[in-house]
């Protein structure tokens, strides 16, 4: 299953984060659009589960927006060397 | 047959607040109120140790159970803070309290699991060795091990201790228990200078592990939710309380969250939630669950005793 902005959007909803999830800007990191970071640490176990990857510490850098989530887990969806 | 008769709490009346300290951690109220869930923190006075921290939580036992100094067999404690590096914690205690010399002390180092492992063990000694009449305390004190610039600790934890009362005419029996360690896990909360947790492995842990192994424990045990009164989880964080609590489906009413004015105290979060869930008369089967470092975590079926 790939990411898209549609199912990225949707566990971050299901993470339980005030406000709604189509008003978050695709390529400003989430938590300067309000999420604090046990929002952060959610929506990354929920990207994990859904996806079946890993995101490990070193690489949360690389996560910080929605337009990063989908670029990250369609990357390692696709074992692509870079990840 | 062996059972818990009494549980007290100590907590310090030093506080305090993370309403002080949201410019110096960037955070906000609904932050603290409904995501750490931990409003205000006990810390201790200047010089009490972890014994002083039993003591005191053996004079509110004092308050509310006929328990008789002269007749205590068995004194464990359960801390990962220590007094000294030795002796262990408990035969200070001991001293402390003018326990007699045919008492059996020990300590047991662990933390969030600590209260569980410790039941298990004191009832399991005191059934072999013919005794009669056990004191299992937890007593932890963070404020000499936390970064107090860290905010994945400092918001959090906070001093406390608790003392359960174990003798043959306790009304409370524990059924079975249930004990696990994931030691390839021992960095992700660690103390060699000052205590480190990896918030993001532990909620991780905790909402995936935990969870499951609470759902598996009540099938090996033939329970289903209907059968449990009361869950009382570790009091890591409302965050961790609340997560686990989805995502075991089951009512809030029935998962207690107790620590916005204390913060968690570790092994003692369990007792000192217990204290006030033991006497309350809709309560007679209860699961009890800590889970931390270790990464170590274990549950507990406690049942009333039948009344006749």
């Amino acid at each position: 299953m790939k990411a898209t902005v549609e199912n990225i959007k949707t566990i971050i909803e299901a993470a339980g984060i005030s406000g709604s999830a189509d008003d978050l800007q695709l390529n400003v990191p989430l938590t300067g659009q309000g999420l604090d970071s046990l929002d952060m640490v959610n929506i990354y176990l929920q990207i994990e589960e859904e996806f079946d990857i890993k995101i490990p510490d070193e690489d949360l850098s690389r996560v910080q927006t929605i337009e990063d989530m989908i670029e990250y887990v369609n990357s390692a969806k696709s074992g692509d060397e870079s990840v | 047959m062996l059972a818990i008769k009494t549980v007290a709490g100590y907590l310090p009346a030093k506080t305090i607040s993370n309403y002080d300290r949201k410019e110096k951690f960037q955070i906000d109220d609904n932050f603290i109120e409904n995501k750490i869930g931990v409003r205000r923190l006990k810390v201790r006075e200047s010089d009490e140790k972890a014994s002083d921290f039993c003591v005191k939580a053996y004079e509110n036992l004092l308050k509310k159970s006929d328990v008789k100094s002269e007749a205590i067999d068995c004194c464990v404690v359960v801390t990962q803070n220590p007094d000294y590096k030795l002796p262990c914690t408990a035969t200070i205690v001991h001293g402390k309290l003018g326990l007699p010399e045919n008492c059996a002390c020990f300590d047991i180092s662990l933390g969030c699991s600590g209260y569980i492992y410790g039941l298990s063990n004191i009832i399991a000694f005191m059934k072999s060795n013919n005794l009669k009449n056990g004191l299992l305390f937890t007593s932890d004190i963070f404020s000499d091990i936390i970064d107090h610039d860290d905010k994945s600790t400092a918001l959090i934890l906070g001093d406390g201790a608790s003392v359960t009362y174990i003798s043959d005419d306790g009304g409370w029996l524990p059924g079975n228990f249930s004990f696990w360690t994931r030691g390839s896990g021992y960095k992700e909360i660690i103390c060699d200078d000052h205590l480190f947790m990896n918030g993001r492995s532990v909620y991780e842990f905790a909402s995936t592990t935990v969870s499951k192994h609470i759902k598996n424990f009540l099938s090996e045990n033939n329970l289903e939710d209907g059968d449990i009164d009361k869950y009382i989880l570790h009091q890591g964080s409302k965050y961790i309380v609340d997560t686990i609590c989805k995502k075991l489906s089951v009512e809030s009413s029935k998962v207690p969250y107790d620590i916005s004015e204390y913060g968690n105290t570790a092994a003692s979060t369990v007792p000192l939630v217990l204290e006030k869930e033991i006497d309350k008369t809709e309560n007679n089967k209860m699961l009890l669950c800590g889970f931390g470092v270790g990464l170590s975590w274990g549950s507990a079926i406690i049942e009333r005793r039948a009344r006749h």
